[in-house]
């Protein structure tokens, strides 16, 4: 239970999928603009990346190494037209808000890193608590930035006024200069946190690395 | 042994993919009709909001689109109590952010009774206000930026700054909108006027003459300027002119042109067919292209000098009036060559 409670921690921050591993960023940057589109964005992207990451462990024994990309590609389109479907019928002014980004999940890079580094090769259980983490860990980040960017650049959250009249809207954190600079102070907020959280866990023994990912590759970004 | 091995392979990658288009087919049949009807409640409401007295609303397709950077989606004519009230289309076209999705309502005198924009991805705070409620262009009288067009005549020149007022920091949405209305409306102007009349206007050919395609391909000394075809307009045995339509980059797409030329070197018809600049739209109103009818060949044809640029869009007027002249000279060479 222990082990299963940090692969689920393990993505919130010292792995996060945005601010370490530094994947997945174009949508991050493009949705971000608004609290409601954060929110829209994380579930979507945490329900395709749990539901493919258990199916593919499941089935990890049964796809031949050689074709393995096509047939993750097959599993993780499947999910992202199924959300992408749902929300069409039921969330329709929060799925046209987000436009093409929905169905460019199944290209999104967190969700194949994921299932390639991770769900082709760990237990089924496993699987689905690195990808709770993992899309919780992405959700957050998504919150966080559209707070800031919602909250200075239209004077509103989810919606609604919320600076007084006198505040005069700061176009600059909806566009993607203001989207950067936010994502840089939350990243080294979280590093900072992340620093901390290391220090404690282990004074001396193993460090700094990564669960799967070792710091030192993080460079292969897409 | 190999070849078993790529049929093993492609079997396994055949059943994960079946296994996935069966679930999909059934998220599909129970997501379709809810998406369909949310859909079709989206489109009444926006036609009523655009046609508040019609009693119904009749699909019709007799409106074409003369660009094929616009999609007319639907179209539906709109009755009255007393008669026919006017048509409304649901227009998709490119803005700043991407595709644009309005509903354009037109009266059977030519006035627009409403633009609604059904879907929009501009940049949110800016651009997007085109489709928020609550942003006012002119606050005094509560007029949102669709809302202003309520009114106009399609004949109206549709200038942003000018006779439209552009949303704060979004003047290429702004513009985009507005073309997009401008060219819809006259759209459904000419689908309500004449019922079937075809777009293109014929070129004015004495009964005498007869057209046939040219003897020879008309081809232009300009690089990127592709002559698509060619035809010449005979009396007897004389060659008195020739026509080509013509296609080559503009300022991010592609115009395609027709021109018309005599064989003393006047432009007597000139038209564009087509323009895919993601500005482009005014550039297709006839009052641009027919600014070169009666000009000489020989003339320089530079926009700025002879030839006015139609407003918010000057790189697609200059590429637009560089084909027109690119055209001219070649089948005027053609021409003075003979063997057509």
């Amino acid at each position: 239970m222990k082990r299963l409670l940090d692969i689920f921690l393990n993505g919130l921050i010292v792995e996060n999928p945005l601010f370490i591993i530094m994947i997945g960023l174009c949508s991050a940057m493009a949705v971000t603009t608004t609290v409601a589109n954060g929110i829209g964005m994380g579930l979507a992207l945490t329900f395709v990346l749990v539901m493919s990451e258990v199916i593919i462990a499941l089935f990890r024994k049964l796809i031949p190494a050689s074709i393995r990309m096509p047939i993750f590609l097959v599993v993780i389109a499947s999910f992202t037209t199924i959300m992408d479907l749902t929300m069409k019928a039921y969330f329709p002014a929060l799925s046209k808000s987000m436009g093409v980004f929905i169905p460019l999940v199944v290209v999104n890079c967190i969700v194949m890193g994921r299932v390639e580094a991770y769900a082709s090769k760990q237990p089924v259980l496993d699987a689905l608590f690195d990808g709770l983490g993992m899309g919780i860990g992405y959700t957050w980040v998504l919150i966080a930035l559209s707070f800031v960017r919602e909250l200075l650049g239209n004077g509103t959250l989810l919606g609604m006024q919320v600076m007084p009249s006198s505040f005069s809207p700061m176009i600059f954190f909806i566009l993607p200069p203001g989207g950067f600079l936010v994502f840089s102070f939350w990243m080294a907020l979280s590093n900072q946190l992340r620093k901390k959280i290391l220090a404690r866990r282990k004074l001396g023994a193993a460090g700094d690395g990564c669960r799967t990912v070792p710091t030192s590759s993080v460079a292969e970004k897409a | 042994m190999k070849t078993w091995q790529m049929i093993k392979l492609g079997l396994i990658l055949a059943i994960y993919t079946i296994v996935g288009c069966v679930g999909l087919a059934f998220v599909y049949n129970s997501t379709s009709k809810t998406i369909a009807a949310r859909q079709a409640s989206d489109l009444q409401s926006a036609l009523r909001e655009v046609f508040p007295n019609a009693t119904s609303f009749t699909p019709a397709d007799n409106v074409k689109s003369s660009s094929s950077a616009v999609t007319f989606q639907s179209a539906y004519t709109a009755q009255g109590p007393s008669g026919l009230l006017g048509m409304a289309v649901q227009v998709e076209g490119s803005s700043y952010g991407g595709a644009t999705v309005l509903l354009v309502g037109v009266s059977t005198n030519g006035t627009i009774t409403g633009v609604k924009v059904m879907e929009n991805k501009d940049t949110p705070g800016l651009g997007a206000n085109a489709a928020n409620p609550s942003y006012y262009v002119d606050k005094a009288t509560k007029t949102t930026f669709p809302g202003q067009f309520t009114g106009k005549k399609v004949t109206d020149p549709f200038v942003v700054k000018k006779d439209v007022i552009p949303i704060t920091s979004a003047t290429i949405t702004s513009r985009s909108i507005a073309s997009l209305v401008q060219f819809t409306g006259k759209a459904i102007m000419t689908a309500l006027g004449s019922g079937s009349s075809s777009q293109t206007p014929v070129p004015a050919v004495p009964p005498t003459t007869a057209e046939r395609p040219a003897a020879k391909p008309v081809t232009s000394t300009v690089k990127g300027v592709d002559i698509l075809e060619t035809t010449v307009t005979t009396s007897g045995a004389n060659v008195i002119s020739a026509t080509a339509k013509a296609k080559a980059p503009s300022y991010d797409g592609f115009a395609t042109v027709q021109v018309t030329v005599s064989a003393d070197g006047t432009i007597t018809n000139a038209q564009v067919l087509e323009i895919t600049d993601s500005q482009g739209l005014p550039v297709l109103a006839p009052d641009f292209a027919q600014q070169f009818i009666g000009k000489k060949t020989s003339a320089a044809l530079t926009v700025g000098s002879d030839i006015t640029a139609v407003t918010g869009a000057t790189f697609s007027s200059r590429g637009t009036a560089q084909l027109i002249k690119a055209t001219a000279d070649a089948l005027f060479m053609a021409l003075s060559g003979g063997g057509l």
